[in-house]
């Protein structure tokens, strides 16, 4: 929203209610392709482009911040581990499943 | 002259395969089970999966020829039998999330933060109420973006894994993956979870 869009993206861009109050076309291009750079899966210069973008653009840093927070937390969350009593009968029920088909 | 006793071999085959079994059980059931509690969200539907999926894996085995890792071919019958379990059970339509839903409208949107300044993510992840929050937001996701969801991002699986089990391209998988995570994040961040006393002091916002 800080930046002015090139006349290439405001040809891309079709009017819609997120085009609007922040000239926020830049912004929308960028979230598109987050996923990405967080996975540092984008070429080297689209990088830097984004990373210029996002150092003059406070919504856009934190919107980036709180992407990466989010994939950081679901790498990090815990899942409950098996009981090993739980282990041993499904071992058993699935044999007996097994057995009686 | 005594002609001599062909001794019949043993049915080495079924032991093969049962023995086959007990260590497929044995070196898988735990990460199988955590995949389907993540896919499931609670504790007897996971297990009724890993059932399935255990059951499927028994009867496949003798066909199984390691083409794919072994936990591979495994979460690929998971992802199905949860699908399949998934209609049965409820009949619950699958239905898209638009990126246009993810592009903030305001600037309020745009600036909405999760609570974990400061923190690592185990820190974070104390805090009982972004934990309850992630819960529910991954539960809330249709399930085919939460299947991509939690194989990539919680089972640590690449996007050519996750593709292989869920039969799709790496650019479906990306495009899934990426409308999950903005889902998620909307989700985390809008839940107005603030500061916990069980945590550092002044290390979450509001």
């Amino acid at each position: 929203m800080t930046k002015k869009k090139t006349p290439a993206q405001k040809n891309r861009s079709t009017p819609s209610s997120h085009d609007h109050l922040h000239g926020q076309g830049r912004c929308e291009d960028l979230l598109r392709q987050l996923s990405s750079y967080i996975d540092d899966e984008l070429p080297s210069d689209i990088c830097a482009e984004i990373r210029r973008h996002v150092g003059a653009c406070p919504n856009c840093e934190v919107f980036v911040a709180s992407l990466q927070q989010t994939v950081t937390l679901c790498r990090h969350h815990p899942a409950p581990p098996l009981t090993p009593v739980d282990r041993i009968n499904m071992r058993r029920a699935i044999l007996d499943a097994a057995n009686a088909r | 002259m005594r002609t001599p006793v062909l001794k019949t071999p043993p049915p080495r085959p079924a032991i093969q395969e049962s023995d086959k079994f007990e260590r497929l059980y044995r070196d898988h059931v735990d990460l199988i089970y955590r995949y389907a509690y993540r896919l499931c969200g609670e504790a007897e539907s996971a297990k009724d999966l890993v059932q399935e999926t255990f059951l499927n894996a028994y009867q496949g085995l003798k066909d199984f020829r390691g083409d794919a890792r072994v936990s591979t071919w495994l979460y690929t019958i998971a992802s199905r039998a949860c699908i399949r379990m998934r209609r049965k059970r409820k009949g619950e339509p699958e239905h898209e999330l638009s990126m246009d839903d993810f592009v903030p409208t305001s600037e309020g949107e745009f600036r909405l933060q999760i609570p974990m300044e400061g923190l690592s993510p185990e820190e974070a992840l104390q805090n009982k109420e972004l934990r309850q929050a992630l819960d529910q937001a991954i539960e809330k996701l249709p399930p085919k973006y939460r299947m991509a969801l939690v194989l990539r991002d919680m089972e640590g699986l690449s996007a050519k894994e996750v593709g292989t089990i869920m039969g799709l391209n790496e650019r479906a998988v990306k495009s899934r993956l990426h409308r999950a995570r903005l889902f998620v994040r909307r989700e985390l961040s809008a839940s107005g979870i603030t500061h916990h006393d069980d945590q550092k002091p002044g290390g979450l916002g509001s």
